[in-house]
């Protein structure tokens, strides 16, 4: 196989792996978007006053800024930069566990004023448990990395691992952008 | 060196494009603080920037309709 061939089949394999992450995505879209319209359909735009504010707008700002270092992660491998890409990659795996941290921390004064046999405590548990298992699924993800990295298995020329990984951590960070103001902002 | 100076434009595009998200977090909370009305309607608008933001700029979403010249 010539040169320009092999890199032609490495090409289109590529094409196809991120079109099949892109429509794994967008089914786990359908599946959010079912619990977003859920607390809708259930509460109308109600919410109950004793929300945790400034720790839902803290958990938010550190999910967004481990998108940042998830994205610096990616564009360090691509470059070949070796040593930023596992600093960022051990970052984001910080972050989204100081995330975790946080919506523990939540989930404990959550239990005291809406329990979930309450209907906001149902909303507010699901979404947000469905939301963490994704984190923690992501979480799994960067760590398998990660150890790959640190082994020296992804060069600029190969690293769908990272970039499907990495892909998926930006879709939790997307999701979230819309669970925070439907559980924390929106109001009569 | 061409390569290093493309990786540090990547880079400051991505910081760019978390302080827009943060700003554009911290607007929806004033807009609760300040009790804006039709909060649900601006809320929405601002979700779907986010999304934009995310999906094209960290998730490379265009990438899907690029060839592979364009690529390189």
């Amino acid at each position: 196989m010539s040169t320009h061939s092999a890199a032609r089949v490495h090409y289109d394999r590529l094409s196809l792996r991120r079109l099949g992450l892109w429509l794994f995505i967008l089914s786990e879209s359908f599946l959010f978007f079912a619990f977003l319209s859920s607390r809708y359909y259930v509460l109308g735009i109600y919410r109950p006053e004793h929300l945790n504010q400034a720790l839902g707008l803290i958990i938010t700002c550190i999910l967004l800024l481990s998108s940042l270092t998830a994205y610096r992660a990616e564009v360090s491998v691509a470059h070949g930069d070796r040593e930023r890409f596992l600093r960022n990659t051990l970052a984001t795996i910080g972050l989204g566990l100081l995330f975790l941290v946080g919506v523990g921390i939540e989930w404990v004064e959550a239990f005291a004023y809406f329990p979930p046999q309450q209907r906001f405590g149902t909303v507010f548990f699901s979404l947000t448990g469905l939301h963490a298992f994704h984190v923690l699924s992501g979480l799994v993800l960067l760590v398998f990395v990660w150890l790959h990295g640190r082994r020296g298995r992804f060069s600029a020329a190969h690293y769908w691992a990272v970039e499907g990984s990495v892909k998926y951590w930006h879709f939790v960070d997307v999701a979230w952008v819309f669970i925070y103001p439907t559980l924390y902002l929106v109001s009569l | 060196m061409e390569r290093s100076g493309e990786q540090e434009r990547k880079l400051r595009l991505g910081l760019r494009v978390l302080i827009a998200l943060v700003v554009l977090t911290v607007v929806e909370y004033l807009l609760l603080v300040w009790r804006v009305p039709n909060l649900l309607v601006y809320l929405v608008v601002i979700n779907l920037v986010d999304a934009w933001l995310i999906a094209e700029y960290f998730m490379h979403f265009s990438q899907l309709w690029r060839t592979e010249e364009e690529h390189r």
